[in-house]
């Protein structure tokens, strides 16, 4: 790697938030990002458990984009979604819903809400990264 | 990388195991709301959300078995809150049947095993006779239109509770709330602990009004039967603002009153795409410096307790730089250099007082409330109890009361034991109750707190207590006692028969519980611990088990002896003193050696005779250490006090199973290694019969 | 690994590939005999620290010693196998394995000696040629060379 792209790369960590109350979920997905390391170039994971955590985290940093779950007790996916898009701070942020494979109405009302990418359980590692690849892209 | 994967799945074996434990706690409290005739549709939807989580964590982790069952438990339990299939007993059996079935899946994949566990084909069958289509019927029975704008962010699973509250007629809320981000957590369960007693919270939808970083506003949707001002005099205050919403339909704005700016209610309303400005600009945010990665806030963790262990080697081996720190004061002292030594002293006094924070800490760490096995006990005793057809009222008291977590794994399978007899030998059925004036339902009770550096549980029954004769007569039958100790032996002894091996179990193996498990083998079990156990039993009235633990195996006091070149560990806490001894006034009855001490006898046992080691000086100077476990003592006879120390018991490995007497052993300095007696069965070998004990030590020698 | 050392093979033991997999063993004495273990077997070899007797242990169970804080039971491998047991030198070691139930167990040889790589064809199955227990933890007679190299099966001497 010549120099300049070195630079480059270097200036191009990702900063991801995810937003999901299930540890072992969390530790998956992370599982997959250090799969997709070629592809994604470094990634700086920050985990939140819930979407009050993620409530706290969001005006402490910059975030590339967001990963969040819409099954999550209390404030779900799509609420999140809601105020993300809400916020002219970050309105523009890509987010990535996780749903169930079976609600279409999680889905609908994601999308209106203006989710970027919505991903489906169960997903591998490379379909992660396909979607964030998507939700990012479409964002530049 | 591998790795993370693999810590992944840990993970997902931990949550797994997690969730399955809430799903079963879950179903008691269903239990229980069937007995009393109550019907709570929360708990259902717990259920259905659990086995939900379970179901997609599955798919994700290829735990396929368990994803089927999820997935069919799933489709039941949505029927069931549907109300479109009956809670009974039997579907509750069902779902019972579950849980073990779920044990098994988990044992195997955490195995690796593709095995189908045995069960699963059945359950699985039975499952989808009664689960059937889940399609909702398209004319399901609304009121009223649900506004689009509450509807454009709830979930679906969100938006099934809010209409089953409507259905039953509740009233909507909407609670406004503003709380500071640093007592985020403590007012939220606040809010939740009050709401609970007036309805359900459905969802908490942050308003995009102030976002800065220092508070957060929210809207809660709640329902309850309760009217708007018994809600505002329970909940609302200066950060809560309690308002009713609307029924009508027409009401368009209904979640998003005037509190909102117009912006966000136009993101809510707004159901196509696009992303709504706010009206009002948001208060300037100040930045915190972006590379603080702030990661997960949650404040517990979970931990492995092998790393526990291994941090508590390292106070064990801290512990002994201590001892050595002190020696080199001593030597610097005798070598004339007061000064010196007595820095040293200072630093190994300050280095004391660090290292026993230090464990202290640790062994905080290690404690678990007894809570966690005493739950999983309530589903056993709802098993047997439907097995042997008794009724049993199970108590729990004092489950808060805390233990090392090593000992709470090693006393579920002792005290479920201990329970089973109970249900099946003391407990007598439904008729021969009703006959001697009991009520129909049996009662055990199980009790635990702290004593001292101890912790007590007991098992209480009000069945038929021990037979007393019956137990001689076996125990006669078997050669365990012989026809003079029947006339001598106290109640208590008699009593203390059970704990023979063969003595309580049965002659003949039955359908239901075979041969029983003895209580010669729970015995042995809690003695690995480091524990006691006790009987105490009036016939008619009941039997009481009562069971003495050490808090924690981990760190103990000791007094370290000597038997000549070999040293001992003898847990203080078993220890009530230690004198000089010089022969004198010692008797020998019935081939055992007696001495006096303060106007009682106390049995005598010399370590070197009972461990066949070379006695130093046998009729020389010696000491006695007096170890006291129950009520029964014994004079421990050794050839040198070394002194008192803090030490960290490891257990023998299972090659060394077979060997009496001894608790573990602990490193004493230099790699040097002590083995810890154990009192207890000590005691126990000593005073059995000075000839039978004798015969065990030896037949164990092997 | 960190004590494992290996020593160059000797030219005769480079053979043309057996059939079968190459399998790495570790050689050792007891008494005047040559036998080994299969190398994954071991974990360490140590200088047998101070060990402390056992009471009542089983005959061949020498006691207990500790290695940088774990326990672990020292068996004297020549007493288990019955073969004559020579007083101990500079040169006896404990060869650490693991059990399925996790206690670590030391076995006492004489000497160690090296690491040798044995295909299939190099390991003879052990017909009744040698008498009495031991027969029961033979895997087989490795002939790399001349001399005859019994090969044991650690984990049914430590009971796994």
């Amino acid at each position: 790697m010549d120099v300049p792209a070195r630079a480059e790369a270097k200036s191009k960590m990702l900063r991801i938030l995810l937003v999901e109350d299930s540890e072992s979920m969390r530790a998956f997905v992370s599982a997959c990002l250090d799969q997709g390391a070629t592809q994604l170039g470094e990634v700086e994971l920050i985990q939140a458990a819930s979407g009050f955590d993620a409530l706290r985290l969001l005006p402490r940093g910059r975030y590339d984009l967001v990963i969040s779950d819409i099954n999550m007790p209390d404030i779900n996916g799509l609420e999140l979604l809601n105020f993300i898009r809400a916020n002219e701070k970050y309105r523009d942020l890509p987010v990535l819903l996780i749903s169930t494979q079976s609600s279409e109405k999680d889905r609908q009302r994601g999308l209106a809400l203006g989710a970027t990418v919505f991903l489906a359980k169960p997903f591998s590692s490379e379909q992660l990264v396909a979607a964030l690849r998507a939700a990012l892209d479409g964002a530049s | 990388m591998v790795d993370s994967i693999d810590k992944a799945r840990e993970e997902f074996f931990s949550e797994a195991q997690e969730i399955i434990e809430t799903f079963s706690r879950n179903l008691l409290a269903l239990d229980a709301t069937i007995s009393e005739g109550v019907k709570d549709p929360t708990l259902v939807n717990e259920a259905f959300r659990a086995v939900h989580t379970l179901k997609g964590l599955a798919g994700l982790f290829g735990a396929v078995a368990m994803g089927t069952l999820s997935h069919h438990l799933e489709d039941l339990l949505d029927e069931l809150r549907l109300g479109r299939t009956e809670l009974t007993r039997a579907v509750l059996d069902l779902l019972f049947g579950s849980i073990d079935v779920f044990g098994k899946i988990l044992v195997a994949e955490r195995a690796g095993s593709e095995a189908i566990p045995p069960g699963l084909d059945e359950l699985v069958g039975r499952l989808r006779e009664l689960g059937g289509s889940v399609a909702p019927e398209p004319g399901m029975v609304t009121e009223y239109e649900l506004d689009p704008g509450m509807l454009a962010v709830l979930t679906e699973y969100e938006e099934h509770r809010l209409r089953s509250n409507l259905e039953q007629g509740l009233r909507l809320y909407r609670l406004h709330v503003k709380f500071d981000l640093a007592t985020l957590d403590k007012a939220l369960e606040e809010i939740k602990d009050r709401a609970k007693r007036h309805g359900e919270i459905i969802t908490y939808l942050p308003t995009g009004e102030s976002s800065s970083i220092e508070t957060i506003e929210l809207d809660l949707l709640m329902a309850s039967h309760d009217d708007l001002s018994i809600l505002i005099g329970a909940l609302a205050s200066e950060r809560i603002i309690v308002e009713e919403i609307e029924r009508k339909p027409q009401l368009p704005a209904a979640f998003s009153s005037r509190r909102h700016p117009p912006a966000v209610a136009e993101s809510i309303l707004s159901v196509p795409s696009g992303h709504p400005r706010l009206g009002e600009e948001t208060a300037d945010l100040a930045l915190v410096s972006p590379d603080r990665s702030l990661r997960s806030l949650t404040q517990t963790v979970r931990v492995d307790i092998r790393k526990l262990d291994r941090l508590m080697n390292i106070v064990g081996e801290l512990a002994i730089v201590r001892n050595v720190l002190s020696r080199i004061a001593d030597r610097v002292r005798a070598e004339g250099q007061p000064q010196i030594s007595s820095e040293l002293l200072r630093v190994h006094r300050n280095f004391e007082r660090r290292l026993t924070e230090m464990q202290d800490g640790i062994l905080e760490v290690r404690m678990v409330p007894l809570g966690q096995v005493f739950e999983r006990l309530s589903r056993v005793v709802r098993q047997i109890s439907r097995e042997l057809d008794k009724e049993i009222r199970f108590v729990i008291t004092g489950s808060e009361t805390e233990i090392d977590k090593l000992i709470v794994e090693e006393l579920s399978d002792p005290l479920m034991h201990m329970i089973r007899n109970s249900i099946d030998h003391g407990i007598e059925d439904a008729a021969e109750r009703a006959r001697v004036g009991k009520p129909a339902a049996g009662t055990i009770a199980l009790n635990a707190f702290q004593k001292g550096n101890h912790v007590v549980i007991e098992i209480e029954d009000d069945g038929r207590g021990i037979d007393e004769s019956a137990l001689m007569q076996k125990a006669l039958r078997l050669g365990k006692i012989d026809l003079t100790d029947r006339e001598q032996l106290s109640r208590e002894e008699v009593l203390s028969l059970i704990f023979l091996p063969g003595v309580s179990t049965r002659e003949r193996a039955d359908d239901v519980s075979g041969r029983g498990v003895g209580m010669d083998v729970v015995k042995t079990n809690i003695g690995h611990l480091g524990g006691v156990i006790d009987v105490q039993s009036e016939p008619g009235i009941g039997t009481k088990m009562t069971i003495t633990l050490p808090i924690t195996l981990a760190i103990v006091s000791a007094l370290l002896v000597k038997v000549g070149e070999q040293v001992f560990a003898i847990p203080l806490n078993s220890v009530s003193e230690a004198l000089a001894f010089d022969g004198r006034g010692v008797r020998v009855v019935d081939g055992r050696e007696l001495m006096g001490l303060r106007g009682q006898s106390l049995p005598l046992c010399r370590l070197a005779r009972v461990f066949d080691l070379p006695e130093e000086n046998p009729s020389g100077r010696k000491f006695v250490v007096v170890a006291t476990v129950g009520t029964k003592r014994l004079g421990i006879l050794v050839d040198y006090l070394i002194g008192q120390q803090d030490i960290v018991i490891k257990p023998l490995g299972k090659s060394l199973a077979q060997v009496r007497g001894f608790s573990g052993a602990t490193e004493l300095g230099d790699q040097n290694v002590g083995l810890v007696l154990d009192p207890a069965a000590l005691v126990e070998e000593v005073l059995l019969s000075g000839e039978s004990a004798r015969e065990k030590g030896l037949r164990a020698h092997g | 690994m960190a004590n494992l050392t290996r020593v160059e093979r000797r030219g005769h033991l480079r053979r043309a590939a057996a059939a079968g997999p190459i399998r790495e063993f570790l050689t050792f004495t007891l008494s005047v005999d040559l036998y080994a273990v299969e190398l994954t077997t071991i974990r360490e070899i140590v200088s047998p620290p101070p060990v402390t007797h056992v009471p009542r242990a089983a005959h061949d169970v020498l006691g207990v010693c500790s290695v940088r804080g774990v326990l672990v039971t020292v068996v004297d491998l020549r007493k288990r196998l019955r073969v004559a047991a020579p007083p101990a030198s500079s040169r006896t070691r404990i060869l650490l394995s693991k059990t399925g139930s996790g206690e670590v167990v030391g076995l006492l040889v004489d000497e160690v000696r090296q690491v040798i790589r044995l295909g299939a064809g190099e390991i003879e199955p052990v017909a009744a040629v040698l008498g009495g227990d031991i027969s029961a933890h033979v895997l087989g007679i490795g002939r790399p060379g001349n001399d005859p190299i019994i090969l044991l099966d650690l984990n049914s001497i430590i009971g796994a």
